[in-house]
């Protein structure tokens, strides 16, 4: 096995009750590479991210056959599945901080896990505030609400909270679609940042987005991954017709 | 008719609507206010309700009347009781207090008494202790009916003056400290609410919890919420006959504190649920997305995320409740009991202001105290409403921005 290989699905099927959502997926998504899901809306992309981090688990008509292999483990198997969201992060597309102080919504995931030292919170909390780029806009105003912040400075907040569990996987499902230019500028600067130390793999519906970020992207369609490769290849030289037809806006 | 002649009509029948319920709220409030006020004072609120016999020890000494006798008539604070003085007052030294006979007024019986009416500052009345020791307080309205086993019936105010002037040293005074009061009633009040609070919030929170967060929608969760919605409509005379026939009789809790507010706290629980469920409902599936993808167990994710942020609404469930215990009758009728004294243990009777109310206007037929207890009602009513509003608004996470 290719010791670069994340996250590896065989096979993988998914169905909504008799709805069937994801169709034999089968992915190797690389270590320290930003992976991009693009394709039309309802095609499945969300679906799929949910199941890295088995956040599917909480809707009750899920249905899952197939593997996803996460370094070498099943998830789906004996897997404990507290220990695998700490290894996988996600951000989801509306930012969704706590209605706690900013410096409690990053301890919040560290403290759940146990650490109660005051000052390894503290030096926690700057740190992954600093690598989300979000320490000088707040380090003035970290007891107050995060309520409070912008919508870009909540997201970057909701990414400082997920690099705080020092995670191995960061899962985004569309994580600037509710943010103006400027604050998905600093989103997408701090996600080529972020690469170096973390796996990423990113839903959006912005194809410059996908190419601007991401080493490789992934076409869905209906529940099926059409096409998977390095993002130049696809964004240039594209080998399915509809992947082509979607990047080029003849889809439809 | 026109379509402006309609419109004109329509809105005269909703302004007069609007206006007979206004009018009706008000009158019914002004109506109890004018009927109790006059017995609403410091005393009201802090005697007994039944009179009580003591023995109080006093030292004698002597104390000059600081006060010129013309004031000292006037300043008879003569309870409602008594309409003024049969005779006196007559300031006695050796005590440093002033007595008068009054026609004293209890329940069916009148019968003549001797009662203080003022007491001097340095006066030896204000150390009196009780035989273990302990200092008992005397005030005016208090009764006198022997001293040093002289007994007092039958004598003028004259004579009494004597005998009490003739004693010295170690004075010891036959007192009946006067009721009236609602003191424990408001005590046992604030008893129940607490008791049937900490039975019922608890277990509704936590059966709201299973009902929002764990349970799967189905059959069972259907019917544990028409359970409860049924529950909350079923009149609470029904549950007193429960709490009497299962707490008082079968449990053997008597008529009593733990079986009144065990009682209310059953009725209490639908109440609870119904609140706390709408709130945890929304609360964003977002917040709970958030935190379990940080790895947070779901039992974390409760009880740091979505109960804080249900807070609000639990806290009106809490007024709503506290609403409820205030305003029970008929339950408390039946487990908790109508005798007016501070539940000394949980399995002790008490009355409540409600019941009270309730007892005095019905077999007393004192409709005046009656109201002077709905004033409080009232009053407490309104007071918690507004601590609770500005709790809930201190608590509530979404303010804090
Ligand atoms: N909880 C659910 N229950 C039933 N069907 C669902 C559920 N969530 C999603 N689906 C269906 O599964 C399919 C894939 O949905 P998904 O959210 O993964 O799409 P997506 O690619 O993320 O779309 P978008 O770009 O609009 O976010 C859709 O047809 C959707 O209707
Ligand atoms: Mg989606």
């Amino acid at each position: 096995m290719d010791a670069n290989i994340k996250f590896n699905t065989k096979n993988l099927d998914l169905f909504y009750g008799d709805f069937q959502a994801l169709k034999s997926i089968n992915m190797e998504i690389r270590e320290k590479e930003v992976t991009a899901f693009i394709g039309p809306s309802g095609c499945g992309k969300s679906t799929f991210l949910r199941c890295l981090n088995r956040m599917n688990d909480l809707i009750d008509s899920v249905k899952i056959n197939g593997e996803i292999i996460f370094d070498g483990q099943d998830i789906n198997g004996t897997i404990d599945v507290i220990n695998l969201r700490t290894r996988v992060g996600m951000v989801f597309q509306k930012p969704n901080p706590f209605p706690m102080s900013i410096y409690e919504n990053i301890a919040y995931g560290p403290k759940c896990q146990g650490m109660k030292d005051k000052n390894q919170l503290d030096t926690l909390v700057k740190e992954s505030l600093v690598k989300a780029a979000l320490w000088d806009e707040v380090k003035d105003r970290l007891n107050k609400s995060a309520l409070g912040l912008s919508g870009g400075q909540q997201q970057r907040l909701c990414i400082a909270r997920t690099i705080a569990m020092n995670p191995e996987v960061i899962l985004m499902d569309e994580p600037t679609s509710a943010l103006d230019p400027i604050a998905t500028a600093k989103i997408e600067d701090l996600m080529s940042s972020l690469k170096k130390d973390y796996t990423i793999i990113i839903v959006t519906h912005s194809m410059q987005q996908a190419g601007r970020i991401s080493d490789r992207t992934a076409f869905f369609l209906m529940g099926e991954v059409i096409e998977f490769n390095e993002t130049p290849i696809i964004f240039t030289n594209p080998l399915d017709k509809r992947t082509e037809d979607y990047i080029t806006g003849r889809f439809g | 008719m026109g379509r402006k002649a309609k419109d004109v009509l329509v809105k005269g029948i909703i302004y007069l609507a609007t206006g007979i319920t206004l009018s009706v709220l008000l009158f019914i409030v002004g109506f109890i206010f004018v009927k109790g006020i006059g017995l609403v004072n410091w005393d009201f609120l802090t005697r007994d309700y039944n009179e009580k016999v003591v023995y109080a020890f006093v030292e004698s000494n002597d104390v000059p009347l600081n006060i010129d006798e013309e004031t000292l008539n006037g300043k008879n604070p003569y309870d409602k009781r008594y309409e003024t003085a049969i005779e006196g007052p007559i300031y006695v030294e050796n005590i440093g207090a002033a007595i008068a006979k009054v026609a004293y007024k209890n329940h069916s019986t009148e019968r003549e008494q001797f009662v203080i009416t003022y007491i001097e500052k340095d006066s030896p009345l204000k150390s009196a202790i009780d035989s273990t020791g302990k200092s008992i307080t005397i005030g005016c309205d208090y009764i006198l009916q022997s001293i040093n086993g002289n007994d007092f019936a039958g004598l003028t105010l004259e004579e009494v003056a004597t005998t009490i002037a003739d004693e010295s040293g170690e004075l010891k005074i036959k007192i009946v400290q006067p009721g009236g009061g609602i003191k424990s009633n408001i005590i046992t009040t604030l008893y129940m609410v607490l008791l049937s609070l900490i039975v019922a919030l608890p277990l509704g929170i936590f059966g709201a919890i299973y009902l929002t967060e764990y349970a799967k929608p189905g059959r069972l969760v259907n019917a544990i919420r028409f359970a409860a919605e049924c529950l909350a409509g079923i009149p609470s005379i029904i549950f007193g006959l429960f709490g009497m026939a299962f707490f008082v009789v079968a449990l053997n809790f008597q008529i009593s504190l733990i079986s009144g507010s065990l009682t209310v706290a059953i009725i209490l629980l639908p109440v609870i649920i119904r609140s706390t469920e709408e709130a945890l409902k929304t609360v964003p599936m977002a917040f709970r997305e958030g935190s379990l993808a940080l790895g947070a167990t779901k039992l974390q994710t409760i009880f740091k995320v979505v109960l804080p942020c249900a807070v609000p609404g639990i806290a009106t469930a809490v007024l709503l409740s506290i609403g409820r215990v205030v305003g029970e009758s008929a339950a408390l009728l039946l487990t908790a009991g109508t005798v007016a004294q501070i539940p000394g243990t949980l399995f002790s009777p008490g009355s409540t202001l409600t019941v009270q109310a309730y007892y005095v206007a019905k077999e007393e037929g004192n409709i005046e105290l009656a109201c002077a207890i709905g004033i409080v009602i009232i009053v407490i009513v309104i007071v918690l409403n507004i601590l609770s509003r500005i709790t809930s608004d201190k608590l509530d996470v979404f303010n804090k921005k």
